[in-house]
């Protein structure tokens, strides 16, 4: 599929310096990263709100600004939708008048018939002629989607949208937003700091870091194949470690780490091959380490890989889960402050395996759960 | 009344000069507007009657403005009640002027974003979005320029004079009541005027209070 955006920004503003290129297909493109990574700033720029020092920006074969051919589109004809952060809309106005606002050009039947159409579509038949401080958070959301809707945008951008609601709410409207997105085949820029966000809304995930793209990948090759350490920190991936190559092969690398030979599967696509002695990063997602039952006789080592002795020094409970923070009995500073893993054990497994009495533990890791970062 | 129809003019004066002026300063980046800025803002510290003073540099027979004009026309604003609109409308512009620009500078920005990206040009995002939002503020500095105007007494002194029944205003008036010992006739215009502030004072603070 040919590119619906393309993107190439480079803007220099005092203690600040934003230097990325993407392009994303059809669908929803999230930009995710830490506060302050310039994903606002792509948006602004992107809506002709922030003219860029240099770049191109195209959406759908329109180019809306390229600083070779002095191309500038003012951004009250670029036809593009925000809905920001905050939504910022009219107080003064009424629903009706907000959906509304985008539509001055058109006659005045024409821009009442789109503007209910729009209300009708977003579910806000009813509220028409309330103010936005007589509407709920997540009525205040759609009303800032139906007036970027209204002017039947080219692209649309989305500003931390589910970032003013509540916690269930978030959840609730996330998959909405998700459906309504899915359904309109806009183009659309969504930013989120959240990775369960930009991992449910987005088709293609762009990773930001301080002004520069970390990583730009469809969303499910980004969860399972983080480009580098640096991507998996900022997508909040636990137990990211650092160990020492013995031997790596085209689907196989063995690596110590805290005393222990541990054994990864190498991803036959990016055949990563480092020479022993190199430093290699990797992470173990906490639900995927398997604790040993004592009940079943002793463990058996051509069974159960990369077999670990640890003690439990603290847990912290999350409901439906335990988090348990386990140190290697192995000698040495442990990985990760009091702790060299963190391991995540339904409640139920809690229960039966009596957790809070007994602290000494045997845990496994299949090999093909530990994931390398390529340094 | 003159002391009225003078405040009232030099308060329609402060509308049409200092909103826009304060607009400009809140939301445009232009050369000269740290200048322009306190320019505006110095008849609040400076003592009236230099203020006034200036004025007669600028309006005077003999000033910078009011000299071609004489020279010209045989005529000249000074000592005339005219002057006293041009006096209080000076003075009472920072009032409006600061008021309405921290009015116009607390809407968000991202409400004129919006308004662009929905196809508003800066003006019209600044008449049908900015104005409206900092209406309170606005009309709160409006009250206080009128409140500064009704008792203005220095710069007025200086560039209209104290001539009765024509510059002579409630403030200048009560300074000849008390030096001709009418102290009857000054008490009731003090308590006039007194009376008045305190209506203009809770004026604003309501309008301030609901612009937030």
């Amino acid at each position: 599929m040919s590119d619906r955006l393309e993107v190439a920004l480079s803007l220099q503003v005092p203690g600040f310096d934003l230097d990325v290129s993407w392009s994303a297909g059809g669908g929803v493109a999230v930009l995710f990263g830490p506060s302050g990574a310039g994903k606002t700033l792509t948006l602004q720029c992107l809506a002709g709100l922030i003219p860029p020092n240099a770049g191109r920006i195209v959406v759908d074969g329109h180019v809306l600004f390229d600083s070779a051919s002095g191309v500038n589109v003012p951004a009250q004809a670029r036809r593009v939708g925000y809905v920001f952060q905050g939504y910022a809309l009219f107080p003064h106005l009424t629903v009706t008048e907000n959906v509304g606002f985008g539509l001055r050009d058109l006659p005045r039947a024409r821009r009442a018939e789109r503007a209910a159409a729009v209300i009708e579509r977003l579910g806000l038949a009813g509220l028409e002629h309330r103010y936005p401080r007589e509407l709920s958070g997540g009525q205040r959301q759609r009303v800032a989607l139906g007036r970027a809707l209204a002017i039947d945008p080219a692209l649309l951008l989305l500003d931390e949208p589910l970032s003013a609601l509540d916690a269930p709410l978030r959840r609730a409207l996330r998959d909405e937003l998700r459906a309504l997105l899915t359904d309109l085949g806009t183009a659309a820029v969504l930013v989120t700091h959240d990775f369960t966000e930009a991992y449910r809304l987005g088709d293609r995930i762009v990773v930001y870091d301080a002004g520069r793209v970390v990583q730009s990948a469809p969303r499910s090759e980004l969860l399972w194949q983080p480009a580098s350490e640096s991507v998996a920190r900022i997508m909040g991936i636990r137990n990211v470690l650092r160990g020492t190559v013995v031997k790596a092969t085209p689907d196989r690398i063995q690596f110590r780490w805290r005393g222990q030979l541990l054994e990864a599967v190498n991803s036959p696509s990016r055949s990563y091959l480092p020479a022993a002695e190199r430093p290699i990063a990797f992470f173990i997602r906490p639900e995927y380490v398997r604790l040993i039952r004592k009940d079943r006789g002793p463990a058996d080592p051509s069974h159960h890989m990369n077999l670990m002795d640890g003690v439990v020094v603290g847990e912290e409970d999350f409901g439906t889960t335990w988090s348990l923070r386990i140190r290697l009995t192995a000698a040495g500073e442990p990985a990760q402050g009091d702790h060299d893993l963190e391991v995540e054990v339904p409640h139920l497994v809690y229960e039966i395996l009596e957790i809070d009495r007994d602290r000494r533990w045997q845990f496994s890791i299949h090999r093909g759960s530990i994931h390398v970062l390529p340094a | 009344m003159l002391s009225l129809r003078v405040a009232i003019l030099a308060t329609v004066l402060n509308a049409l000069i200092g909103v826009p002026l304060a607009w400009a300063l809140a939301r445009r980046r232009f050369p000269g507007r740290a200048l322009l800025d306190l320019l505006v803002t110095m008849p609040l510290i400076l003592p009236p009657t230099v203020t006034g003073y200036y004025l007669i540099v600028l309006f005077g027979r003999r000033g910078w403005l009011g000299g071609p004009l004489y020279q010209m026309t045989g005529w000249s604003i000074a000592f005339t009640w005219y002057a006293a609109v041009v006096a209080a409308t000076i003075m009472a512009l920072p009032l409006l002027v600061r008021t309405a620009k921290a009015a116009f500078e607390s809407v968000d920005r991202d409400l004129e974003r919006a308004a662009f990206t929905l196809g508003r040009s800066e003006l019209r995002t600044a008449v049908e979005v900015t104005l409206p939002l900092a209406r309170n503020g606005i009309l709160a500095g409006l009250v206080l320029a009128f409140a500064r105007a009704l008792g203005e007494f220095g710069a007025t002194l200086m560039l209209a004079g104290n001539i009765p029944g024509k510059t002579a205003t409630v403030p200048l008036a009560i300074y000849t009541a008390v030096q001709t010992g009418e102290d009857a006739a000054a008490l009731l215009l003090v308590v006039v005027l007194s009376a008045l502030s305190c209506v203009v004072i809770v004026a604003a603070n309501r309008l301030g209070a609901r612009a937030t």
